[in-house]
């Protein structure tokens, strides 16, 4: 372990590069993944916060098009097992000088998932508005939506960034604003075992409707699998990059380095030896650099979480599985990126030592 | 100890030695001369396994190179280099340059060798800190740290000044007396004089 750290500290600037290339590109790993789980986390925690199974329009894309009836929820309600309900519409709107802010219409059962900090819960035509929008309003009396203007009833703190950056108001005005029913129901159930029965029950009631658990619609919603594959997609990207800094960098380094090897072959030092050396101090970087895009991830996603005018909406999520597989992808990524350089190196040959090379 | 037998070496279409019979006997001191191109250093490249000859077959102790299944094992087993620039590297110290070539060494024994050829103070000193003829020693260490049968050295003396080129062929010399064989590629014939034997390479042949 001696040798290789000498031998890295010897080849300080390559050494340094090398260590660059790989932090920046575990950083990107880390935060692109982080960001899009957080993305993820958050609307699925909004989703899962108020049922076991979810009744979207059927056949549609994207639950932010989506219209479904609400007064199903009476004939809902009747069902065996159903023990709570809520409707919800999902849609967003400029708000002041901000582009975009999430607009929450939901039954007002569900007004007790909104911790109040300050004020009360609204009445009709009354907003409770998140507390980092709240402190970016600059009339925090009263904000219009659409044609609409809504007093500010009260501010609410969620651990959800995207309702803390979003208006949460009655579902008759938002049905009045957004010009539908509802975006989905939420089904609680007392059967949690078997809630497929309770399922088949609601999807027999309509035609328009489809009927998932809550669970089974996150695993399969496709704005989820959109911002998965893209987060892989960068990742990939990443990862070559990375990958070809080092193999790059490290043939440099090697063929800097040929005596070296050339010497240590003539003395009869095995190719696994010089290509173990290698890869020693390969994963020394890949640990180091990985160590290094670990906490520079943090720091980022912290200014990310804190910057007001990002209004929460980029939550970053590194969790500890996430850690560990960044952990095996940069230390893959160092071992990979190493191989060729090293193949090379345990392959010197030591006739290049004799007169150098001038026979 | 060393037999070559009807030797040809060829790189592409030129021939750098031809048809070459040597044998070289246990613990003799053999100076291997010749001008720049004469094909010396390629000899010893192939008595001492770095270079594969084209043609011919070589034996070390009656056992034919070809049979030999670990060229790595024999080398560290075997055999000793020096070459003409010393190649330490410069990130080690003294010490740990020796050890790489044995990695079971002990540091008495690196310091009993280091003591031998008179440079036990530097054991913990880096190649840049001492002097070329100084390196020479410490590669001639790294050399005989595994207590080699024969050691091959091309052009050893070649950046020293004539004082430590002298000091050079003394320890060789001492080798010998102990019973190693030594091989050594250089151009001065002065120097060559205190070997046993001198074979002089001239347009590949001997």
């Amino acid at each position: 372990m001696v040798y290789p750290l000498k031998a890295l500290n010897a080849n300080r600037l390559k050494t340094a590069l090398i260590c660059f290339s790989l932090i920046f590109s575990i950083t990107a790993i880390f935060l692109i993944t982080a960001i899009s789980n957080g993305v993820i986390s958050m609307y699925s925690h909004i989703l899962k916060s108020d049922g076991d199974i979810i009744v979207t329009q059927a056949k549609i894309s994207d639950t932010f098009f989506s219209n479904v009836n609400r007064d199903l929820l009476k004939t809902i309600n009747t069902l065996q097992g159903v023990n709570k309900s809520s409707a919800v519409i999902v849609g967003a709107t400029p708000v002041e000088n901000l582009p975009i802010v999430a607009v929450y219409g939901i039954s007002s059962n569900r007004f007790s998932n909104y911790i109040l900090i300050q004020g009360e819960y609204p009445k009709e035509q009354e907003v409770i508005v998140g507390k980092s929008i709240y402190e970016l309003l600059q009339n925090k009396k009263e904000i219009q939506i659409a044609n609409a203007t809504f007093k500010v009833s009260g501010v609410f703190e969620s651990g959800v960034g995207f309702e803390n950056g979003g208006v949460v108001l009655n579902i008759v005005d938002a049905s009045a604003i957004f010009n539908k029913s509802a975006s989905m129901l939420l089904i609680g159930t007392s059967l949690k075992n078997d809630i497929q029965s309770t399922i088949n029950a609601i999807q027999a009631l309509s035609h328009e409707i489809e009927v998932k658990s809550t669970q089974s619609f996150i695993d399969n919603y496709n704005q989820f699998k959109i911002i998965k594959t893209s987060s892989h997609a960068v990742s990939f990207i990443a990862f070559s990059m990375g990958l070809l800094g080092i193999v790059s960098i490290m043939s440099i380094t090697v063929h800097q380095r040929k005596s070296e090897f050339g010497i240590k072959r003539a003395l009869g030092i095995p190719m696994r030896k010089i290509i173990g050396q290698i890869m020693l101090e390969s994963f020394i970087l890949g640990f180091f650099s990985f160590l290094s895009a670990f906490f520079i991830a943090h720091i980022v996603l912290f200014f990310i979480q804190n910057t007001p005018s990002l209004q929460g909406y980029i939550n970053g999520e590194i969790s500890a599985s996430l850690t560990f597989y960044i952990f095996l992808t940069s230390i893959g990524m160092a071992i990979i990126g190493a191989i060729i350089p090293a193949f090379n190196a345990s392959k010197t040959d030591p006739i290049i030592l004799i007169q150098g090379n001038k026979l | 100890m060393i037999k070559a037998h009807n030797i040809t070496h060829r790189y592409h279409q030129d021939i750098a030695l031809d048809n070459i019979n040597l044998t070289i006997q246990k613990g003799e001191f053999v100076a291997i001369t010749g001008e720049s191109g004469s094909g010396k250093s390629t000899l010893l490249s192939i008595l001492s396994t770095l270079l594969k000859p084209s043609a011919g077959e070589l034996f070390f102790e009656n056992q034919n190179y070809n049979a030999i299944k670990n060229i790595d094992t024999f080398r560290q087993h075997n055999v000793g280099f020096i070459f003409q620039f010393h190649y330490l590297i410069n990130y080690l110290t003294i010490q740990e340059n020796i050890q790489i070539a044995h990695e079971k060494a002990t540091s008495d024994e690196i310091m009993t060798l280091l003591n031998t050829l008179g440079i036990q103070t530097l054991a913990k000193r880096f190649p840049n800190e001492i002097s070329g003829g100084q390196k020479q020693r410490v590669a001639i260490a790294r050399a005989l740290i595994n207590s080699p049968k024969v050691v091959f050295a091309d052009e050893p003396t070649g950046n020293l000044d004539s004082k430590n080129s002298q000091n050079v062929f003394d320890v060789f010399q001492q080798l010998c007396q102990n019973g190693t064989t030594v091989i050594v590629a250089t151009h001065d014939k002065k120097l060559a004089l205190q070997a046993h034997r001198i074979i002089e390479v001239h347009d590949g042949k001997l």
